[in-house]
């Protein structure tokens, strides 16, 4: 089931001082669907926080369509199924965070028993339980992280629109923040957020969209990032030769030595037994065998390396109409 | 109606715990406290109507004030800290919102009114004045003007900052406190375009003198219900007029 549903979104801002119109987003396409978690990553300035204020009803899109659960973005009926938490989170200073809790679920539609129910399990929840009588002008950033996770969560809603959600966290509040993720994920709830922070994207993402000056360039899952680096095989060898570089020297991609241990990345699977069979022949001893996997962060630093395409630059600057892509799987 | 109850209560429980209110209120309170100490200077009725006037006169004030300073700083800080969007992204209309802030705002100041009034009233029975039922309806429209100078700080902070808020709405106060005395000044002495441009602004501006009760209870002068409920209805049917301007603007509003 489709959860959320972004179909070519177009946005321009007007410069302070000019009449101009600056395109920001030029035809954004994403979905993600029910229990899943979504990442939106991108360098700063490509269109992340903008898209996310259109899902949200706060900027309204020139052209293209958003919709949550079939509801248009904006809407009464949307708004009840999300959850939101801001980039830098700013609540008001003067509530403790009891009364600031009870304040965005009594918005929510929740109250009563329900409602302080609710408000002490997720205070609980987010690790605030001794600091709940306490005004949230007292709290540090991390503090603030969680208070703005908790009331995002509160509602139970279906769909979480997270904005760096681990910004300010220190080790312990980010694990805490991936184990609550996972939680939610596991009771049937789509999460999607920002992040710059790789290896927790990667650590909790079914899929990740990469977007790059207002377009989704491309949109891959967990398992696509792995299969990109099938072939690429380390061995870690001890004693080899000086020669082995040179006699490998089709066989392998590189090769570093550090003291005794020597590692080769080898280029393709296929040439796996060839090196090891060489390195025994030449008296080394192979210490380890292993399949290298490319990280996300590989595929956002590769995806970034190098220039749009044609197709891409066009997809950016044709007039908005019908349904644009979902970027570019891989 | 609940959303609105909501942003009303957090609203109320944030202005209070303001310090700039309590300022506000000190200085209020030392006000209208100055004229039991002001009031020996004067003897018998001249002492009396000391006491009633600059009373009413730093209730209004600082009532008016306190929206200005408040109301402006508080709504533009929850668009420009972005707090708004913890409360527009939940199931909340844009005019819900407003009209929430504008309720919880107004109920500070009714708050801070009614002490000063109450203040007012044990220097008054301290200084054996008689107290009359208009004294109690200058302070009822007094009360009414601040709630149309709140929707207009409301009004204004939708659009612009709060000093430039500030600036506009004391001017409003202003021209809306002198607007009746202008208007006649204009038709006696002015030419013709001078008088149609005093008549645009008497009917743009509001009319905040008929809220103006001081003269009647220091005079002890009778006031008819009818005048009472003319000027209660002409401030609702302002507020809710700038209330509506002010949700004109703000559900067009984007926050980029």
């Amino acid at each position: 089931m489709e959860v959320l549903r972004v179909e070519d979104v177009r946005k321009s801002f007007r410069g302070d001082l000019s009449l101009r119109r600056r395109e920001v987003l030029h035809g954004v396409s994403l979905y993600a669907a029910a229990g899943e978690i979504l990442g939106f990553l991108g360098p700063n300035g490509a269109g992340k926080t903008t898209t996310i204020k259109i899902i949200l009803g706060l900027l309204r899109p020139d052209s293209g369509s958003v919709t949550i659960f079939g509801n248009p973005a904006g809407g009464r009926e949307a708004a009840r199924s999300i959850g939101y938490l801001p980039e830098t989170p700013y609540f008001h200073p003067h509530l403790t965070l009891r009364e600031f809790l009870g304040f965005c679920g009594g918005l929510s539609g929740l109250s009563g028993a329900d409602l302080r129910r609710r408000v002490e399990e997720t205070t609980a929840l987010v690790g605030l339980e001794p600091h709940a009588g306490r005004r949230l002008k007292g709290f540090s950033k991390g503090m603030l992280q969680r208070a703005g996770l908790a009331q995002a969560i509160l509602h139970g809603p279906d769909l979480l629109v997270l904005d760096e959600p681990f910004s300010g966290l220190d080790p312990l509040g980010r694990k805490m923040v991936r184990d609550i993720l996972v939680d939610l994920r596991g009771r049937g709830k789509t999460i999607f957020f920002s992040s710059h922070i790789l290896p927790d994207m990667e650590a909790l993402c079914d899929r990740t969209a990469i977007i790059r000056d207002g377009v989704v360039t491309r949109s891959v899952t967990l398992d696509e990032i792995y299969r990109l680096g099938e072939g690429t095989v380390e061995i870690t060898a001890r004693g080899c030769p000086e020669n082995t570089a040179h006699d490998l020297a089709d066989y392998i991609e590189s090769i570093q030595c550090s003291g005794e241990e020597t590692f080769l990345i080898v280029r393709r699977q296929e040439f796996v037994r060839t090196v090891i069979q060489h390195l025994y022949r030449s008296g080394s001893e192979v210490l380890e065998v292993a399949t290298q996997h490319p990280s996300l962060e590989d595929v956002f630093l590769t995806e970034f390396s190098q220039p749009r395409s044609d197709a891409e630059k066009e997809t950016a600057a044709r007039p908005s109409v019908g349904a644009g892509a979902q970027g570019r799987s891989s | 109606m609940r959303a609105i109850a909501h942003v009303a209560r957090s609203t109320f429980r944030e202005t209070v715990r303001e310090k700039l209110l309590w300022l506000v209120a000190a200085y209020g309170i030392v006000l209208v406290v100055s004229t039991w100490i002001l009031s020996p200077l004067s003897v018998g009725a001249a002492r009396d109507k000391i006491v009633v006037d600059v009373g009413l006169a730093g209730i209004s004030l600082f009532g008016v004030l306190t929206a200005i300073m408040i109301g402006g700083a508080l709504v533009h800080k929850e668009i420009d800290k972005k707090a708004v969007y913890m409360v527009l992204t939940r199931p909340v209309s844009r005019g819900e919102y407003l009209v929430g802030k504008f309720a919880g705002i107004m109920a500070a100041i009714s708050s801070l009114v009614g002490l000063m009034a109450v203040l007012l009233v044990l220097v008054m029975l301290a200084g054996r004045v008689d107290l009359t039922r208009v004294l109690f309806a200058a302070v009822a429209l007094s009360l009414v003007e601040i709630a149309v100078i709140t929707a207009i700080v409301v009004l204004f902070s939708t659009f612009t900052t709060p000093v430039l808020t500030s600036f506009f709405t004391i001017g409003v106060f202003v021209a809306g406190s002198l607007g009746s005395d202008l208007r006649i000044f204009a038709q006696k002495f002015g030419g013709a375009a001078m008088r149609r441009v005093m008549d645009v602004l008497y009917f743009m501006l509001p009319n905040l003198s008929i809220f103006n009760l001081r003269h009647e209870a220091v005079h002890g002068l009778r006031l008819t219900g009818h005048e009472f409920l003319v000027s209660l209805l002409y401030g609702a049917v302002y507020a809710a007029a700038m209330l509506y301007f002010a949700w004109l603007i703000f559900r067009r509003r984007e926050f980029a």
